[in-house]
């Protein structure tokens, strides 16, 4: 964390400098806030087909929109397109590879480090499925700062790793991506995405607008096409947010009878959501559906309407079990998906796949379960701790060592 | 003496009357512009959101004031003696953290939670006064860096992931309404009140400000200052110990986002009302003014839509207009100003 200073001229009044001081400080810090797997980008791209003819393009294309087929029906959303993306098939011929120390692969792993309970799910995925396969891991942990990510890479990659898998911090990590690929290391990019990859054999993640796609798509088929909607993102300038609402404000845009009253930002707090929310129970009374991208944020707004003694409107989110411990039993509606933590084993697979020198593809976005008010009894997990997040790949056992469940 | 003027300054018996009457005159004038802006504000919200003036809104705004209130309390004390305490948001954050974690959601193991809790902020707050008065550390650093500490400590702790829930009796501190009125705002106005005696009627509250005016001279005059400065930052732990308490038992929940801000609004309530950055002046009223201000602000900032960097920018503009309206506007026209610019002391 960077603190600017400031210094004036003249000597009496000191007050005014400090005061400059001060509030750089707090905007610095709450700037550089990273919540979950955060990454820039514009479209994503893996770099592997870039400037060529886009290969085996049909297989690569169908399970691209698979993940979107699949969300429609579980959401039972009939208007679900997926977003123009082109998804190729990358030939890792140039990165296959014998381990270079020994008999062992040494995957480094840029982790976003433990700063939640998704980023401590993150990295124990990856060290579990490390574990199955039989590499070693070399980690080291950003703590959720892309500054800090830039020094970490530098370091995994003079250790000269087989493979690197990156959860990526923001765009500033990009020259650092480009250094470690140039130096014959390949590398994946995980749970998020840069806006230029095209150093990167895979960027493999759950797509940013798919879930807000189809957030957006079941609040307007819950409400008939017509009705009020607020839409509650996450945190400013932070990807993992702005992708997803532009998406659903982009199918919102599509159906005339939808009024997007308020765009506000809930910073994934549910102490903020709820004062957000309480607001939004006086200012707006008619409100008939609340797009949201996090399921801590709509702890928040369910306890604001209970508490004001009005029905909560259809809520959207990630599926975090403290959410749906606290509307079992009530007559919330909600549809939920995930961006989920154990996404990283697919990072290593695909690692380890372009070092065998197997097609992989350059944008490998994930499937993963979406859900329903009406089958919250399949997925809550009443012996868990609020931090989890459900469905959980992570065997019980291991769930109960990292205090989850 | 209320106003924070240091002993050295007090007049003769002949010049007692006229004395007090400029002593009225300052009074009205430091709270004349936190007061003034707070009524424009008010003017401005009413005319561009409607339904600004609802029972509502106006809980919600005495709710913000309670939370932002016990805060800018104890900010106010650390302050007045010369220092800032920039790690009140990470004691905020620790204390859910240490209720959740020990009482595990069982209301009977709340009460050694809280006094954990307490501890832990009593002692956050001695390690911020001990760097200053033992090592001189400037306080904007110390406390800087414990907030940095406490972080670490609560990732370390709980690996990002705090398990244990919030027990439900702590709810009434955060959601109860006596008399119609959120607790939060009733617990404000019982701290600002103890704090208002302790500063404006007691010695303690004299040394207290001699010592932020001058604090070499009222050293040497025999007051412990050095003590007087640890106890008001451990009174800024403890009192951040409460607002944890209240948003612990507000949200129901260990919100991880509560350790990792600085909490900007204790500040810019303590510094709009009106309390000096450089320490010795200002009172609990003007502070109570400055978060009145702050909440109302804050309250038509969330009506208008605006977000969060909206919010900071405007948090972090206000400080710097209510600092420099300080060093070059009102106050400097305050008799003591006067009296210190020409060398009268």
């Amino acid at each position: 964390m960077r603190i600017h200073s400031s210094t004036s001229r003249r000597s009496r009044p000191l007050r005014l400098p400090l005061a400059i001081g001060l509030t750089a400080v707090l905007v610095t810090a709450c700037g550089t806030e990273q919540e979950g797997a955060t990454a820039g980008g514009g479209g994503g791209g893996g770099g592997g087909a870039s400037g060529e003819e886009c290969a085996n393009a049909e297989e690569a294309q169908a399970s691209y929109e698979q993940a979107w087929t699949e969300t429609a029906q579980q959401l039972g959303l009939e208007n679900l397109e997926p977003t123009e993306e082109q998804v190729c098939e990358v030939d890792t011929a140039p990165w296959a590879a014998e381990p270079k120390n020994g008999e062992t692969y040494r995957i480094a792993f840029a982790a976003q480090g433990p700063t939640n309970s998704w980023g401590l799910t993150n990295e124990e995925a990856f060290r579990q499925r490390a574990e199955e396969v039989g590499v070693e891991v070399l980690y080291a942990s950003a703590n959720g700062d892309a500054t800090a990510q830039v020094d970490n890479i530098q370091q995994l990659a003079s250790q000269d790793p087989d493979a690197l898998v990156v959860v990526p911090m923001g765009d500033g990590i990009t020259g650092q991506v480009q250094a470690a690929a140039g130096q014959g290391i390949p590398v994946v990019l995980c749970a998020g995405r840069l806006s230029d990859s095209s150093s990167v054999v895979s960027t493999v993640t759950r797509q940013y607008e798919l879930l807000g796609s189809a957030y957006a798509e079941w609040l307007v088929q819950q409400l008939g096409g017509e009705g009020q909607v607020a839409v509650l993102s996450g945190l400013a300038g932070v990807p993992t947010a702005e992708y997803q609402k532009a998406a659903a404000l982009e199918v919102f845009a599509e159906h005339p009878g939808i009024e997007v009253v308020t765009e506000q930002y809930t910073e994934w707090s549910p102490t903020v959501a709820k004062q957000v929310a309480a607001n939004l129970v006086t200012q707006y009374p008619d409100l008939d559906g609340i797009w949201s991208d996090s399921g801590y944020g709509d702890l928040g707004v369910v306890q604001a309407y209970q508490e004001a003694g009005r029905p909560v409107p259809p809520v959207t989110g990630d599926a975090i079990n403290a959410f749906l411990k606290a509307v079992q039993g009530t007559d919330v509606r909600f549809a939920l998906s995930s961006f989920p933590p154990e996404q990283s084993m697919q990072c290593l697979d695909t690692a380890m796949a372009a070092l065998a020198g197997e097609p992989v593809l350059d944008k490998v976005y994930i499937n993963s379960p979406s859900f329903t008010h009406e089958q919250i009894d399949e997925y809550v997990r009443p012996e868990c701790t609020d931090n989890l997040f459900v469905p959980s790949a992570l065997p019980d056992e291991q769930l109960r060592e990292l205090g989850l469940c | 003496m209320t106003t924070g003027a240091p002993p050295t300054e007090a007049a003769g018996p002949a010049r007692a009357g006229a004395s007090a009457g400029r002593d009225v005159v300052r009074r009205a004038l430091s709270l004349l512009a936190p007061l003034a802006g707070l009524a424009v504000l008010l003017l401005v919200a009413a005319v561009t959101t409607p339904g600004f003036y609802s029972a509502g809104v106006l809980q919600l705004v005495l709710f913000q004031i309670g939370l932002i209130g016990v805060t800018a309390v104890g900010q106010t004390l650390v302050l007045l003696v010369g220092g800032i305490d920039l790690s009140i948001g990470a004691v905020i954050g620790l204390t859910t953290v240490v209720i959740a974690e020990h009482s595990r959601g069982d209301g009977e193991r709340l009460g050694v939670a809280i006094l954990l809790a307490t501890a832990a902020g009593a002692g956050v707050g001695l390690l911020n006064g001990l760097l200053v008065v033992r090592r001189q550390v400037p306080a904007f650093v110390a406390t800087f860096a414990t907030f940095v500490l406490v972080q670490g400590v609560i990732t370390a702790w709980t690996r990002g992931a705090p398990s244990g829930n919030i027990p439900g009796e702590l709810s009434p501190l955060g959601i109860g309404r006596w008399l119609g009125i959120p607790v939060p705002l009733w617990a404000f106005l019982v701290v600002a009140v103890v704090a208002g005696v302790v500063l404006g009627r007691t010695g303690l509250g004299r040394r207290l400000y001699a010592t932020g005016a001058n604090e070499r001279a009222t050293a040497l005059s025999g007051v412990r200052t050095r003590w007087i400065i640890a106890g008001c930052f451990v009174a800024s732990g403890l009192l951040a110990v409460l607002a944890g308490l209240i948003n612990a038992g507000y949200i129901g929940y260990v919100d991880a986002r509560l350790s990792r801000s600085l909490d900007p609004n204790s500040v810019a309530a303590a510094v709009i009302g009106g309390i000096a950055l450089t320490g010795g002046r200002g009172r609990i009223g003007q502070t109570v003014v400055g978060v009145t201000l702050l909440a109302v602000l804050l309250a038509w900032l969330r009506q208008l839509g605006a977000g969060a960097g909206a919010q900071l920018v405007v948090s972090g503009a206000v400080i710097l207009l209510a600092v420099w309206l300080q060093g070059s506007g009102w106050a400097a026209r305050s008799p003591r100003r006067i009296k210190q610019r020409d060398g009268v002391r």
